[in-house]
């Protein structure tokens, strides 16, 4: 490459390049929050741009993945954060609480989604259900120029966003908000229509090119044998749906509520907001005695079971219900006892319990939130055999069953239709950029600092209002500067301070290496706080 | 003229001959870009000069001379003085290597110190004649080895101790002196910065690690300066007119041992028990260094983990003339 230059001049006529036996790359990395975010955000990103107070960028990269960030940032489990690396420096970044931030901030500034195209589309899509799948669908393929119509059996948008989570989690008027973002972007609304009712299935295969089934899991699942039913008994997503929908129900003074899951839970803080003295019977064991193993502990959230506790909700664990005690149709209690096994031979919820172990649970009320299924009637000539124009998804598809998951299978889904419409291959991609681990990381490079969390605010009795706050401006700005950046450049310098020889040129819009001149110490790669830079051995 | 870089001038540019991973380009680098390339710069013979200027190409972008081993303290003075009878106040920076400054140079300093030349010395110190292959010099550590000072029998390394340069300098009650390293890029911007705005007689001591005589691998030369300061082996350090004006305080003190075993040079200190005594010893110079500048308990802003933390958009960057980035 080089030969012994003698002309007189400047160093820079002697390229030192080929000493190299390896050569640092800058690459760009798939941190471990956006590969755990069932909405695949890429998180990164829009946390960099907060931290810029590029707030409405920020809110732009985010929406590119997911249209309801103020709600994602109230009711996602956000395992995002149970994946941060900064969770082994000082403790996870407030993904959420930034990103509810930015959803507010959409809402009080009425940022409006943009189309990615002017040109619009002939092919008419019908999307059924308005849940987090369908309206993520549904923007995903509006923003694409494609005629969409949003249809739902319910009154009101938004699926089980709106009809099972309670309003002090999630108020309604910031849902209506997002929902309404999405709608501007010329989607037709459709409600009070059940597809296989009012709009038969058939009808709806032969008008829509596509249809995308996001009809969610809304059958409640009940025991095996029956004997369950009858007055006072009600099912979660029932006693919820109708609080949803305002109805003001008036309690007996005990309510015991039967399940483990975040049903459970929810049914258990709305009866007790509403002046019962609650009691959750829980097949499992609480939080953190089995290592977090699943199926043995409880899988309701954990951050919700604390809040429910510091609001009276009493839980008594592994214990299962034998029967309803009843005095004529009149509910008086429930006969409950030690759990042994939770789930028979064939993976069905199906507790066994220990007999000599029973007690007796006044309740004037049982709710049973054991579980939902799909319910697929009337989409018969949908789905059996499926049309190829036929696309399912969320909570109908399949597990797990979260918010977020839904907005994301609601992508694929718009991904797999303009596919199936175009005929040319999906545009989704699963990030596939190499991981990004702690180990990666260079901590010295980053000062230590607290995570701001929103504050609890106080529980009013029988107020369904919102119970915790969002970050303000200031600390969801710490949030976003809390990240590691991992793996993404986030402009230092390092690189460019350190190398000896002068091989890493900086740019307009960042930096480069000069191969000709690098000698491959990997100066760069160890100083590199976020694990950017690659070392990899030259070939030969 | 090299313009790649539109950010910093590249005073010492690419293509020069140092090892991979050399310290010492990295230090000069930055310093020089601090400077800027409207200097006058005289540099002693050792590795900079050795590997800056071969095969008539240089690396300087900048105006540069080269004394020889011993006089460069006395040829800034002699530019400087020139200059001035001229009416021209071009900065005058020398660049010497350890030998060429605690050694050989020491006499030449001392008379440009002493005559009060408006002078930055800046002093390149990677702890041993390194041009000429890894001799110890008088800023050879304790117990170090070196090809002159090799552990053996009846040896642990170098017996002597490393001598107290900035003692001596600061005692030539002159307006500003400073020790710094390549790991704290905030800090050594910082000195030279200041040392560029007084008038007078200037000296900066930057460690500058040496992967091949203090035997490291390439990639560690940050990291090992890094542990040099926070181990208290190498404190940073500021003095105006003979008083200490400004330490960086250690966030954490670190054991001598996270330091020397990076570096085949105190390898033979891990093998015996003659060893482990020596490096009770660094460790109670470390000691002592912490004591005598009150490195733990300085009440400073400043300390060891902020100077560290990286930014986004960076901590700063380098004197970059108009008619640079104009191009
Ligand atoms: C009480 C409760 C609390 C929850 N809390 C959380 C939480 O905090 N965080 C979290 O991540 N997840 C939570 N989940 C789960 C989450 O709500 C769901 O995973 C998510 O809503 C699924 O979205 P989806 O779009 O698939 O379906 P859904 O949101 O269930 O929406 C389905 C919609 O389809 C409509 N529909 C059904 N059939 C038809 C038909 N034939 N014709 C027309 N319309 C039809 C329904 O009316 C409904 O509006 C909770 C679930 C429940 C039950
Ligand atoms: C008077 C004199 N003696 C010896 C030499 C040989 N020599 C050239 S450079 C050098 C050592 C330089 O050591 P240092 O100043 O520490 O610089 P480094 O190479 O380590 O950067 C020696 C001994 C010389 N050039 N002139
Ligand atoms: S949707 Fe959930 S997992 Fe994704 S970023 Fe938001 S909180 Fe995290
Ligand atoms: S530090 Fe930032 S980039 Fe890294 S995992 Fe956490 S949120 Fe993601
Ligand atoms: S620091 Fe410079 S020379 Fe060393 S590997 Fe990186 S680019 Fe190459
Ligand atoms: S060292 Fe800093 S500037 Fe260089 S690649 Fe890494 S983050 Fe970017
Ligand atoms: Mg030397």
């Amino acid at each position: 490459m080089n030969s012994l230059a003698v002309e007189p001049g400047s160093t820079v006529a002697y390229p030192t390049g080929d000493w190299r036996n390896q050569r640092p790359v800058y690459r760009d990395k798939w941190p471990p929050c956006g590969q755990t975010c069932p909405a695949e955000e890429d998180i990164q990103v829009w946390l960099g741009l907060a931290s810029d107070r590029q707030w409405e960028a920020a809110w732009r990269a985010l929406t590119e993945r997911n249209p309801l960030p103020a709600v994602m940032g109230r009711v996602c489990y956000h395992p995002c954060e149970r994946a941060c690396n900064r969770t082994h420096l000082d403790g996870p970044v407030n993904i959420h609480g930034v990103e509810r931030h930015l959803g507010d901030l959409a809402l009080e500034h009425g940022w409006r989604h943009h189309l990615l195209t002017e040109q619009p589309q002939t092919q008419q899509v019908a999307v059924v259900g308005t849940g987090p799948a369908g309206l993520s669908c549904a923007f995903q393929l509006a923003r694409r120029g494609y005629p969409v119509t949003l249809f739902d059996a319910r009154s009101t948008p938004g699926g089980t966003l709106s009809s099972g989570i309670p309003g002090y989690r999630l108020p309604k008027s910031v849902l209506q908000g997002e929902i309404d973002a999405i709608l501007a972007l010329g989607i037709q609304l459709k409600l009070n229509t059940r597809i296989g009712v009012e709009i038969g299935a058939d009808t709806l295969r032969e008008e829509f090119a596509a249809v995308f089934l996001a009809v969610g899991a809304l059958q409640p699942r009940t025991y095996p044998d029956d004997g369950y039913g009858g007055h006072s008994v009600m099912t979660g997503v029932d006693f919820l749906r109708r609080i949803n929908d305002g109805e003001r129900l008036s309690l007996p003074k005990h309510v015991a509520v039967i399940g483990g899951g975040n049903t459970a839970i929810d049914a258990a803080r709305c009866a007790r907001r509403l002046g019962a003295e609650v009691t959750v019977v829980c097949p499992q064991d609480p939080h953190g005695s089995h290592g977090g193993h699943p199926g043995a502990e409880m899988p309701a959230s954990l951050d919700e079971v604390i809040q429910a506790e510091a609001e009276g909700v009493r839980l008594r664990y592994r214990v299962g219900v034998r029967r309803l005690v009843r005095s004529g149709a009149h509910l008086s209690g429930v006969e409950i006892a030690r759990v042994d096994q939770i789930h028979d031979r064939h993976g069905r919820f199906n507790p066994v319990l220990f007999e000599g172990t029973e007690e007796f649970l006044p309740a004037g009320l049982a709710v049973f939130a054991i579980g939902q299924e799909v319910d697929w009637r009337g989409l018969e000539a949908l789905v059996e055999p499926r049309a190829s124009s036929v696309f399912i998804g969320g909570d109908a598809a399949g597990q797990p069953r979260f918010a977020a998951t839904a907005v994301g299978s609601g992508y694929q889904a718009a991904m797999s239709i303009i596919a199936f419409l175009t005929g040319a291959p999906s545009q989704y991609r699963h990030h596939d950029k190499a991981e990004v681990t702690f180990r990666d990381i260079k901590p010295q490079y980053y000062p230590k600092q607290v995570r701001r969390e929103g504050e609890l605010m106080v529980a009013s009795p029988g107020g369904f209002s919102e119970r915790v706050a969002g970050l303000d401006g200031d600390a969801a700005l710490v949030e976003a500067g809390r990240c590691l950046s991992c793996g993404v450049c986030f402009a230092c310098d390092n690189c460019w301070h350190f190398c000896p020889d002068a091989a890493v040129i900086k740019q307009m819009g960042g930096y480069r290496i000069d191969y000709d001149y690098c000698k491959g110490c990997g100066i760069c790669a160890a100083e590199c706080p976020c694990g950017h830079i690659d070392m990899e051995r030259e070939a030969g | 003229m090299d313009t790649r870089d539109t950010f910093r001038h590249n005073v010492l540019t690419s293509g020069h001959r140092a090892c991979s991973g050399c310290g010492e380009a990295m230090a000069a680098r930055m310093v020089v870009d601090l400077i800027g390339p409207d200097a006058i710069y005289v540099n002693a013979t050792g590795c900079l000069q050795v590997f800056t200027t071969h095969n008539q190409q240089s690396a300087w972008q900048a105006p540069w001379i080269h004394s020889v081993f011993a006089n460069a303290a006395a040829v800034a003075s002699g530019v400087e003085a020139a200059l001035r009878a001229r009416g021209k106040d071009t900065p005058v920076v020398v660049q010497a290597g350890d030998g060429g400054t605690f050694d050989i140079g020491l006499q030449c300093l001392s008379g440009m110190i002493e005559r009060g030349h408006d002078v930055l010395f800046v002093c390149y110190d990677n702890e041993a004649y390194m041009n000429t292959g890894v001799q110890r010099s008088s800023s050879t550590p304790h117990a170090v080895r070196t090809t002159t000072t090799p552990p053996g029998r009846l040896s642990e390394g170098k017996h002597h101790l490393k001598k107290d340069l900035i003692s001596i300098i600061a005692a030539h009650q002159m307006p500003y002196a400073a020790t710094a390293t390549v790991a704290y890029f905030p800090d050594l911007k910082a000195k030279v910065e200041k040392a560029m705005r007084i008038k007078g007689p200037r000296f900066l001591h930057v460690l500058s690690p040496c992967p091949l005589g203090w035997d490291h691998d390439a990639a560690l030369s940050v990291t090992v300066a890094r542990l040099a300061v926070e181990t208290g082996l190498f404190p940073l350090i500021e003095m105006e007119y003979g008083a200490v004006t400004g330490v960086m305080r250690l966030a954490r003190q670190r054991p001598v041992e996270e330091y020397l075993k990076l570096q085949g040079r105190f390898k033979h200190l891990f093998a015996d028990k003659e060893g482990a005594a020596e490096i009770r010893h660094l460790q109670a110079l470390a000691d002592a260094n912490i004591r005598r500048y009150g490195l733990l308990d300085a009440r400073t802003e400043w300390d060891t983990d902020r100077a560290v933390q990286a930014q986004r958009q960076g901590r700063g960057g380098y004197a970059v003339s108009p008619k640079e980035t104009s191009l």
